[in-house]
C-alpha cells in the first residue's frame, strides 16, 4: 500500500524543476539513506540524515523510484509536483503475510491449517517476566492460567483448545525449530508466535503434537543501516487479591462463639476482648493484620533492553541484551534476568545461506529459606491475636512456627539458571534440480534441569543452587515480667548449607530437503526432514549441616561425617524422526496438503518405539473464483479449509515396559547403620505406547472491505485415545502392587473458535480498532477406568462427563431448630448424616436416593471443572495524533470454584467472611454454625461451597505518546515513545478471597500480581 | 507431453529417504533408541548376589510399623490417653467408633493396620521369598534370610488378623498375568489364619540366630511373636510354652532402670524385637509431637499428642504396691501425686512436675500455657497430664525434633517385660497362679521397686493383678487396644475418659475434680467393634471378601 501525504502545489511547467521531498517510515520518522532515482535514468540522489532529498527533474515529468533495503520499493509519479513526502513501507508487512508453520513458512493465503499468530511486539512492553503469562486472550485457542506471581515462578499453564486428555496437557514449544523452554526468553527478541492447533498444523510434530504446538521465531537482522534502540520500564507490583482476615477482637469474639457452640468455656475473657479492642497491650494482646504486615506495597520491577540490528545485502545481524529485575513481596525475594541474543545470517554464496544464532540467559533468584507456599501457609494460619512480631521488632510464633521468621530468619535459597541455546544452519540451493534446496541444522542447548518437571514452565529453574537454611529463632513474651526472650526455633536445628548443580544438554540434528516449483497453474512444494534428538541430564548436590562459623561454604561446615551428605544421578532421552509435507495448489484456488511424521522414542519397548502420524488438509479460496472476484469487490479474501489427521502425546513415565526394582536411600536401620532399600516397581506393561489424537478441523477465514473486517472461525473435534490409565482389570487390594499403566482411556473434545477484527481510520489523526477472540471447548470422557461404585450410579458416573467434573453432596441449606426433637435428635423422616451429631446450623445434604441416610450413594455432580469452557479476549485500540491507547480484556466462563475456607481449620485464623455464620437469628448465613474445629459434617465436599468461577480481567493497559518528528529531528534521534502500562489491573470475579486463577484453593500460595509501569522506547 | 523428469528424480530422492526408515532397518533404528535407565535395577540383577538381595530385605524391614514417628499413637484409641488436638483420627473416628467400611483408615497410628498397605508388605515378603528360593545364592544365606522374611510376613499377617479376623492368605506373589482370576482370594477362617501364622513361626524359629545383627529378627523374636499370637487366640498352654522358651534362652533380662529402657538406642538386654533409629539421619520425632506442649515461657515445643487419662493415672499403684482404691494404700486425694509407684513418675508429666527443663503447670487460674484445654483451643493437654515415658528430654527442644527427626530411641515391638507378663497371663489362665506366675510378674514389679504380690491370690485376683500390671508397665507401647480386644473389655470404651481440673482451694492447697474434656466421650459397639470393618475398597475390588458382622 502506498499513500502520499502532502503538498500538491503546482508551480506550472519549467524546463528543469527542482523537486524537494522528505521520506518517512511507517511511524512518521525521517528515513536517511533512501535511494531516490528518476525511473529509466541514471539521475539519482539519497536522502540526508533528516530524510530530506532534492533532485532535479528535466521537464517536471516522470516517475521517481524509492529504494531502501528491507522496505518495499515505491514508484511515485511526479506530475509536476515540486514538494512531496513519501512514506516507506517495511517489508515485514509482507512477512506478516507469511506464517511460520512446522519446519517452514507458508503464505498466509495458502495455509490450509488452523494457525494463530501473535506478534512479538504485542507483548514486548507487557510487564511480565514470564512470557507464558503474556499470551492469554491474545489469540483464539489459548488458555493461559497463571497460578502464582512469585518472581521466577510466575509462569502460566498453557492449554490449547481446552483439555483433551487426562494426562499431560502442555503444548509442545518449539523455539527456532527446536523444542526449548521459552518462558524466559527476552520478549524483545521475539519476532512472532505461531499457535498450531489442528492436525494439519501439528502432524509434523508427531508424538509431540497432540496438545498443540507453540512455535516461536526469534528476531533476525534486516539489511540496512544499523538501528539501535533502547527500551526501559519501571513498574510497581501489588497482589491482585489478598484474603481479608479478622482482627484480634473479631477473632476472639468468633472463638468464644465457637466455644459456646461446643459447650466449652470461653477461651477469651472480657478483659482479653477489651485489650484486643483498645490495643493497650500490644505484646500480650496483639492485633496484627498478618498478610498486610508481611507483604510490602509497590515492590519494583524493571526492565532494560538494548537492540542493534542491520546489515548489508549479504550479511544481516540482530543482537540484543536485556536486563530484568523483579522484587518479591518481601525483602529477601528477588529475581534478576540477563538475556543476550545474537543472530547472524550470511549469504555465503549466491546459493548458500548460513545462519548462526546464540540465545543465552542467566537467571539469578533469591528466596527465603522457606518456600512461599509455606510462608503463606503460616501467614494464613497465624491468628491476628498471636505475636507476629513484638513491639521491639523481634519475631513471635504460632504453634512453634514463625510467619515473620519464615521470611526474615530462615536463611536463603539462591539459584542461578544458565541457558545457552545455539544453532548453526546451512541452506544450499541445489542447482541440478530447480526449486530444490537442502538445509542442515545442528543445535546444542545447555539448559538448567528440573528433575521433577523437565517441561514445567512454571517452576523455578536451577543450574546452580546454594541454600543456607538456618534455625528460625522466635521469641516469647512473659506477661508477668514483660520480658521478651528467645523461646525456641523452627526449621533445621543447625545451619544447613546445600549446593546443587544441575544441567541438561540437548543435541538436535536436522536435515531438510525442500522443494518448491510452479508449473503453469500448479504450485508444488515438498519437504522432508530427518531429525535426531537426544538429551543428557545430570544432577549433583552436596551439603553440610552444623556451621559454627558465619561462613556459608561447603568447606566451612562441620567435618563430622554424619553432617556431610551428597547425592546425584543422571538420565538420558533419545528421539528419532522423519517429517514430510507436500502441498499442491491449483490456480491459487484449490489447495491440498499432506504432512506427517514417523516418530520413534526411547520410552517404549523395542518393537513399540515407532509410530506414524499422518494428516491431510484442503482449502478453497472462494474469493479467487470469478463469480466472487468479479461481483463482490468488497470481499478481499475468503477461504474455506478443512483438515484431518493424527498426532501423539508421550504420557506417563518412561520404561514402564521394564520389570524393575527401584533403589532408595535411608531404608531400615540395621546394625545401627543406615541402609539402602530396593523396592519392586509396578508390574511392567511391554505394550505400553503413546496417546493418539484424531483431530478434525473445519474453518473459514476472510478479509472484507480492505481490512474493515477480518474474521476466522473454526470448528474442531478431537478424539484422544490410548490415554494411560491403571489397568481396567480390577485387582484385589491384596494384590499388593500396582500394574503398569495401560493405553485404555479415551475422551473427546470439541468446540469452536472465532476471531474478529476491525480497524477504522476516521481521519488522518484518529484510527480506532478492535479485535476479539473467543474459544469454546467442551470435553467428554468416553472411556476411563472407573469402579463399579461410581460407574453403576448414573449420578456418580465419570464416564460421559467432562474431565474433573466436581462431585459431592447436594446441600439443601442448614438444619433448622425445627428439624430436631426436644432431646436434640433429628426428627424421624430426616435422613441421617454419618459424620457425628448434627445441630441446627449444620449443612444438610440431600438424600438423593431416599434411603434415609446420607452416604456415598447420594453423591451427585455439583459443579463444572476448574478449567473454563470458554475463554475470550477483547482488545480495543485507539491512535489519536501522537497518542496510542490499547487495552486487552481477558476472561473465562463456564467454570466453578470451590471456595471453602473454614475458620480455625487446623487451628488457623478466620477470614472476614467467616464472621457470617449461622445462628438462630442469622438463618441465611454464608457459613454454617461455627465450631472451634470445623465439624466433619460441614467439611464434606458439597454444593454448598461451589461458586461461579467466571472472571474478566483488564489484563493489559497501554497508553503511549510518541514524540513528534519535528522534535526528534532537532534531537537527531529517530523516535521516542513514552508509555504508561499495566498488567492485571482490574479483575471482576465472584471469588472475593482469592485471585480467580489461584493455584491452591486454600490460598496458601504466592498471589498473582498487578503491575503498573512507566516506560520508554527510544530508537537512535 | 514431456516427461516431467524432475518430478521423477525428486520422487526417487523422497523414496530413498523413506527407505532409510523402512522395516529392513527398523531393528537397528529400534536399538539406536536403547537407553539403560540409571534409576532402577532389573529383577534378575537384584537376586543375583547377596548384597543386592539384602537391599530388598532392608526394604521389608523398613515397612515395619514406625511407632516413634506418629503424632497420634495407638493408645489414643483406648482409655489410656487422648490426643491434645482435635483433628487426628483417634479423636474423630476411633473414640467415637465412627469407622465404617468407607472411612476406616489407619494413617496416623503407631501400628499401621491398613489393609492394602500390609498386603503390599506381604507381597514384598513373598517376592523376596520366591526369588531367593529360586536363586543360586548360597544355602547359608538362604536359610537365615528366608527365615527373616517369613517371620516378617507372619508379623504383617498377625497385625491384620488381630484387626480384621480371618484373612485371604497367599504365600507367593500374586501374578494376574499368570494366574488370572485365581488372584481373587476369599478370606480364610480366623482359625486357619491363626494356624498359618503359628505354623510359619514354628517352622522358621530354629533357623534364626539367637543374637543376630541389631535390628534383625532373632529366634527369641519368633518365639515371642508365636507366644503372643497364641495368647491372643486364647491358646494359653501353648502360649506359656512359647514364652517359656524365650525366658529359658537366657538371652534376655530386664533393664535395671525402667525409664531408661525407652531412651536406649542399642540391642539391649530387654530388647527382643525393635526398630532402631539414627538421630537426624533416620531419626524420630516422638518427643516433639507427643511430649508436653508448652515449655519455657509458654513456647510450644511439642504438640501434646498423648495426654494420659485420669483412668490410667489411677491405675498406677502407690509405692507400697497397693492400688489407690485400697483404703490401706495411703492415697490422699488432696495430694494425688505423692508416694506413687516409680513407673508413674517415669511415665507421666503431671501438674507441677518437671520436664524439658521446665516446671509444667496444668492447673487452672494461673495463666499457664499448659492449663487443661477444656475449650479445645490449642494443642495444650486435654487432661492435665502429658507423657514422660519414651520422651528424651535431653535432646534439643522445639520443632527441630519434628523437622530434624532428632530422636534416636528404639521402638519396641516386643521387649522382655512383655514376655514375662505374657507368660504370667497364659500360665495363670492355663494352670492357675502357680509359683512361675508369681516369679514372672514379681520380676517385673521388683525392677520398679514394688513389693511382690501377696501370695495365695485366686486365679481371678491374679488375672486382675496381671491386667493392672500390664496396663501400667506397657502404657503407651501400643498394646492397650489389643489387650482390651482380647479380654473382651470393649465396653470399657463406652465410659467417658477424664482429665482433672486442678484449682486452688483458696487455702494453699488444690482441688482435683475429674472432668470430661472435649472428645472424651467414647463409644464402642460390643456387637461389632471387636473387629474392624474390611475397607469398602477392598470388597469393591474383590467380591470374594465377606464383610465382618455388623458393618
Amino acid at each position: 500500500m502506498i499513500f502520499l501525504l502532502l503538498n500538491m502545489i503546482c508551480f506550472g511547467a519549467f524546463a528543469q524543476t527542482k523537486l524537494n521531498g522528505s521520506i518517512i517510515d511507517e511511524k512518521g520518522q525521517p528515513m536517511p539513506g533512501v535511494s531516490v532515482t528518476l525511473k529509466g535514468t541514471q539521475n539519482g540522489v539519497s536522502s540526508d540524515v533528516n530524510g530530506k532529498f532534492s533532485i532535479g527533474i528535466p521537464d517536471g515529468k516522470g516517475t521517481l523510484v524509492f529504494r531502501f533495503i528491507g522496505y518495499a520499493e515505491q514508484e511515485v509519479a511526479i506530475n509536476g509536483q515540486t514538494q512531496l513526502q513519501v512514506q516507506m513501507k517495511n517489508t515485514s508487512k509482507e512477512l506478516e503475510d507469511v506464517v511460520v508453520v512446522g519446519y517452514g513458512v507458508q503464505k498466509r493465503s495458502s495455509v490450509t491449517a488452523a494457525v494463530s499468530t501473535i506478534k512479538g511486539s504485542d507483548i514486548a512492553t507487557q510487564p511480565v517476566a514470564n512470557i507464558t503469562s503474556a499470551l492469554g486472550g491474545r489469540a483464539a485457542g489459548i488458555l493461559a492460567t497463571q497460578g502464582s506471581g512469585e518472581p521466577g515462578r510466575d509462569g502460566s499453564n498453557i492449554q490449547i483448545r481446552g483439555i483433551s486428555t487426562t494426562g499431560n496437557t502442555q503444548p509442545l514449544v518449539i523455539v527456532d525449530g527446536v523444542p526449548r523452554n521459552y518462558a524466559q526468553l527476552d520478549p524483545a527478541s521475539i519476532e512472532s508466535f505461531s499457535i498450531l492447533k489442528d492436525a494439519a498444523a501439528v502432524a509434523p510434530y508427531g508424538l509431540g503434537g497432540a496438545n498443540g504446538v507453540i512455535l516461536i521465531t526469534t528476531k533476525k537482522g534486516k539489511s540496512g543501516k544499523p538501528t539501535l534502540s533502547y527500551s526501559t520500564y519501571y513498574g510497581w507490583q501489588n497482589p491482585t487479591v489478598l484474603t481479608k482476615f479478622v482482627n484480634a477482637y473479631q477473632y476472639a469474639t468468633l472463638f468464644n462463639a465457637a466455644d459456646d457452640n461446643i459447650g466449652a468455656p470461653h477461651a477469651y475473657s472480657a478483659n482479653d476482648l477489651a485489650l484486643y479492642q483498645n490495643h493497650s497491650d500490644p505484646n500480650g494482646h496483639p492485633d496484627h493484620d498478618v498478610l498486610k504486615e508481611l507483604i510490602s506495597k509497590n515492590t519494583p520491577m524493571t526492565s532494560n533492553n538494548l537492540q542493534l540490528s542491520g546489515g548489508s545485502e549479504n550479511v544481516r545481524y540482530y543482537t540484543g541484551i536485556g536486563y530484568l529485575t523483579q522484587d518479591g513481596f518481601w525483602g529477601p525475594t528477588n529475581y534478576k534476568r540477563y538475556n543476550v541474543t545474537a543472530n547472524l545470517e550470511a549469504d555465503a554464496t549466491k546459493t548458500t545461506k548460513v545462519n548462526v544464532s546464540l540465545n543465552g540467559r542467566v537467571e539469578d533468584s533469591r528466596n527465603p529459606g522457606v518456600s512461599s507456599g509455606n510462608i503463606f501457609y503460616q501467614a494464613f494460619r497465624t491468628p491476628p491475636n498471636q505475636p507476629l512480631t513484638f513491639t521491639n521488632g523481634l519475631p513471635g510464633s504460632y504453634i512453634s512456627r514463625s510467619a515473620y521468621g519464615n521470611i526474615y530468619g530462615s536463611g536463603y535459597a539462591d539459584s542461578l539458571g544458565y541457558t545457552m541455546l545455539t544453532q548453526l544452519s546451512i541452506e544450499q540451493q541445489l542447482p541440478f534440480i530447480k526449486g530444490l534446496s537442502i538445509k542442515v541444522a545442528a543445535s546444542y542447548d545447555y539448559n538448567p534441569f528440573n528433575p521433577k518437571a523437565p517441561n514445567d514452565q512454571t517452576s523455578a529453574i536451577n543450574s546452580f543452587g546454594r541454600s543456607y537454611l538456618t534455625p528460625i529463632v522466635y521469641y516469647s513474651y512473659d506477661p508477668t515480667t514483660k520480658a521478651i526472650t528467645q523461646a525456641g526455633s523452627d526449621g533445621p536445628g543447625n545451619p544447613t548449607y546445600t549446593e546443587s548443580f544441575a544441567q541438561s544438554q540437548a543435541f538436535t540434528y536436522q536435515g531438510y530437503l525442500n522443494y518448491h516449483r510452479s508449473f503453469g497453474k500448479s504450485d508444488v512444494t515438498g519437504l522432508v526432514v530427518l531429525e535426531a534428538r537426544n538429551t543428557k541430564s545430570s544432577l549433583f548436590t552436596a551439603g553440610r549441616i552444623n556451621y559454627n562459623v558465619p561462613i556459608a561454604e561447603l568447606n566451612d561446615g562441620s567435618s563430622n561425617s554424619t553432617d556431610i551428605n551428597n547425592s546425584g544421578y543422571s538420565l538420558a532421552t533419545k528421539q528419532l524422526s522423519a517429517v514430510y509435507r507436500g502441498t499442491y495448489a491449483y490456480d491459487n484456488k484449490y489447495l491440498f496438503e499432506a504432512s506427517g511424521r514417523y516418530d520413534g522414542n526411547y520410552y517404549f519397548a523395542p518393537g513399540h518405539r515407532f509410530g506414524f502420524f499422518p494428516s491431510f488438509a484442503a482449502g478453497w479460496r472462494i474469493s479467487e473464483e470469478p463469480f466472487i472476484k468479479n461481483n463482490y469487490t468488497w470481499i478481499n479474501n475468503l477461504k474455506m479449509r478443512g483438515s484431518w489427521g493424527e498426532s501423539g502425546a508421550l504420557a506417563g513415565a518412561p520404561f514402564q515396559y521394564l520389570s524393575s526394582f527401584g533403589l532408595y536411600g535411608n531404608s531400615a536401620v540395621i546394625n545401627g547403620q543406615g541402609t539402602q532399600g530396593l523396592t519392586e516397581n509396578t508390574q511392567p506393561n511391554p505394550n505400553i505406547t503413546w496417546e493418539r489424537a484424531k483431530k478434525t478441523d473445519i474453518g473459514i477465514e476472510g478479509t472484507l472491505w480492505n481490512g474493515g473486517l477480518t474474521f476466522e472461525a473454526d470448528y474442531f473435534h478431537e478424539l484422544r485415545s490410548d490415554m494411560l490409565f491403571a489397568p481396567t482389570v480390577t485387582l484385589p487390594a491384596e494384590y499388593g502392587i500396582g500394574l503398569s499403566q495401560v493405553n485404555s482411556g479415551s475422551m473427546s473434545n470439541q468446540g469452536f473458535e472465532l476471531t474478529l477484527g476491525t480497524t477504522h481510520r476516521f481521519s488522518k489523526d484518529l484510527t480506532v480498532g478492535i479485535s476479539g477472540n473467543i474459544t469454546y471447548a467442551k470435553n467428554k470422557l468416553l472411556q476411563v477406568f472407573e469402579t463399579a461404585a461410581t460407574y453403576d450410579n448414573p449420578n456418580r458416573r465419570i464416564t460421559g462427563r467432562p474431565l474433573n467434573t466436581r462431585f459431592g453432596f447436594q446441600s439443601t441449606g442448614f438444619f433448622t431448630p425445627g428439624d430436631f426433637d426436644a432431646s436434640g435428635n433429628l426428627k424421624p423422616g430426616i435422613a441421617i448424616q454419618p459424620w457425628g451429631q448434627v445441630h441446627p446450623g449444620d449443612i444438610q445434604y440431600k438424600d438423593v436416593n431416599g434411603d434415609g441416610k446420607i452416604d456415598n450413594n447420594d453423591i451427585v455432580p455439583i459443579g463444572k471443572p476448574y478449567d473454563p469452557q470458554t475463554v475470550y479476549g477483547l482488545s480495543p485500540s485507539i491512535t489519536y495524533k501522537q497518542f496510542d491507547f490499547g487495552i486487552l480484556f481477558q476472561g473465562a466462563m463456564g467454570r466453578d470454584f470451590y471456595d471453602q475456607v473454614y475458620p480455625f481449620d487446623n487451628s488457623a485464623s478466620a477470614t472476614i467472611d467467616n464472621m457470617d455464620y449461622w445462628t438462630p437469628t442469622n438463618l441465611n448465613a454464608a457459613n454454617p454454625r461455627i465450631t472451634t474445629v470445623p465439624a466433619t459434617n460441614n467439611i464434606q465436599t458439597s454444593s454448598f461451597w461451589i461458586r461461579n468461577g467466571d472472571y474478566l480481567r483488564l489484563k493489559t493497559f497501554n497508553l503511549g505518546y510518541t514524540i513528534p518528528t519535528g522534535v526528534m529531528q532537532k534531537l537527531h534521534m529517530h523516535s521516542i515513545r513514552v508509555y504508561l502500562s499495566g498488567q492485571n489491573l482490574v479483575t471482576w470475579s465472584k471469588i472475593k478471597n482469592f485471585d480467580p486463577e489461584v493455584s491452591a484453593q486454600n490460598g496458601q500460595y504466592y498471589p498473582q500480581v498487578k503491575v503498573i509501569t512507566v516506560g520508554a522506547n527510544v530508537t537512535f | 507431453m514431456k516427461t516431467p523428469i524432475k518430478y521423477i528424480s525428486t520422487g526417487w530422492l523422497l523414496l530413498a529417504l523413506a527407505g532409510i526408515l523402512s522395516s529392513s532397518c527398523k531393528k537397528s533404528l529400534d536399538s539406536s533408541l536403547d537407553i539403560t535407565p540409571h534409576d532402577r535395577l532389573s529383577g534378575p540383577t537384584v537376586f543375583a548376589n547377596t548384597s543386592t538381595a539384602d537391599l530388598d530385605l532392608n526394604d521389608i524391614y523398613n515397612q515395619l510399623p514406625d511407632g516413634n514417628n506418629y503424632y497420634d499413637p495407638f493408645d489414643n484409641w483406648t482409655d489410656n490417653s487422648i490426643c491434645g488436638y482435635a483433628w487426628p483420627n483417634s479423636r474423630n473416628e476411633a473414640q467415637q467408633a465412627n469407622y465404617t467400611p468407607a472411612t476406616i483408615t489407619f494413617g496416623n497410628q503407631a501400628l499401621n493396620l491398613d489393609w492394602a498397605n500390609n498386603y503390599g508388605y506381604i507381597r514384598k515378603c513373598n517376592v523376596f521369598i520366591a526369588n531367593v528360593t529360586a536363586s543360586a545364592l548360597p544355602e547359608s544365606y538362604k536359610t537365615t534370610r528366608l527365615a527373616e522374611a517369613r517371620f516378617l510376613r507372619a508379623y504383617f499377617y498377625h497385625l491384620l488378623w488381630m484387626a480384621y479376623g480371618g484373612l485371604p492368605i497367599t504365600a507367593s506373589p500374586l501374578d494376574f498375568n499368570k494366574d488370572g482370576n485365581s488372584v481373587f482370594l476369599p478370606r480364610s477362617s480366623s482359625d486357619d489364619t491363626y494356624k498359618f501364622i503359628t505354623t510359619e513361626l514354628q517352622a522358621i524359629a530354629s533357623s534364626l540366630p539367637v543374637t543376630p545383627q541389631p535390628g534383625r529378627v532373632s529366634q527369641g523374636a519368633a518365639y515371642t511373636l508365636l507366644g503372643w499370637v497364641q495368647l491372643y487366640n486364647q491358646d494359653f498352654a501353648a502360649s506359656a510354652a512359647s514364652n517359656l522358651k524365650v525366658m529359658n534362652s537366657n538371652t534376655y533380662s530386664l533393664f535395671a532402670d525402667y525409664g531408661s529402657v525407652f531412651l536406649d538406642n542399642t540391642a539391649n538386654s530387654e530388647a527382643i524385637f525393635y526398630r532402631q533409629y539414627i538421630p537426624r539421619v533416620k531419626g524420630n520425632f516422638y518427643g516433639s509431637v507427643n511430649g508436653p506442649t508448652f515449655t519455657k515461657g509458654g513456647v510450644e515445643t511439642s504438640w501434646g499428642g498423648v495426654d494420659p487419662t485420669q483412668e490410667l493415672v489411677d491405675d498406677y499403684a502407690m509405692d507400697n504396691g497397693l492400688p489407690i482404691s485400697n483404703p490401706a494404700s495411703g492415697y490422699d486425694p488432696k495430694h494425688p501425686y505423692t508416694h506413687r509407684e516409680q513407673r508413674f513418675y517415669e511415665s507421666i508429666v503431671y501438674d507441677g512436675s518437671f520436664s524439658y527443663n521446665d516446671t509444667i503447670y496444668t492447673r487452672q487460674g494461673i495463666n499457664s500455657a499448659n492449663e487443661i484445654d477444656l475449650s479445645d483451643h490449642n494443642d495444650a493437654g486435654q487432661t492435665a497430664y502429658y507423657i514422660r515415658k519414651n520422651i528424651n528430654v535431653g535432646i534439643q527442644l522445639g520443632p527441630d525434633n519434628w523437622n530434624g527427626l532428632s530422636g534416636g530411641q528404639n521402638y519396641y515391638y516386643f521387649r522382655y517385660a512383655e514376655v514375662l507378663l505374657n507368660y504370667a497371663e497364659a500360665q495363670n489362665e492355663a494352670a492357675g497362679p502357680d509359683a512361675t506366675v508369681y516369679a514372672a510378674i514379681n520380676q517385673v514389679r521388683s525392677r520398679v521397686k514394688l513389693p511382690n504380690l501377696t501370695a495365695g491370690l485366686s486365679q481371678t485376683d491374679m488375672r486382675t493383678a496381671i491386667r493392672r500390671e500390664r496396663r501400667v508397665e506397657l502404657a503407651f507401647e501400643d498394646k492397650r487396644w489389643f489387650d482390651l480386644m482380647r479380654w473382651k473389655m470393649g465396653n470399657n470404651l463406652n465410659n467417658p475418659i477424664h482429665g482433672v481440673a486442678i484449682k486452688s482451694d483458696g487455702a494453699g492447697g488444690f482441688t482435683y475434680t475429674p472432668v470430661v474434656p472435649p472428645g472424651g466421650n467414647h463409644k464402642f459397639d460390643v456387637s461389632k467393634n471387636y473387629l474392624f470393618p474390611i475397607p469398602q475398597y477392598a470388597i469393591d475390588q474383590n467380591s470374594k471378601l465377606k464383610q465382618n458382622p455388623g458393618y
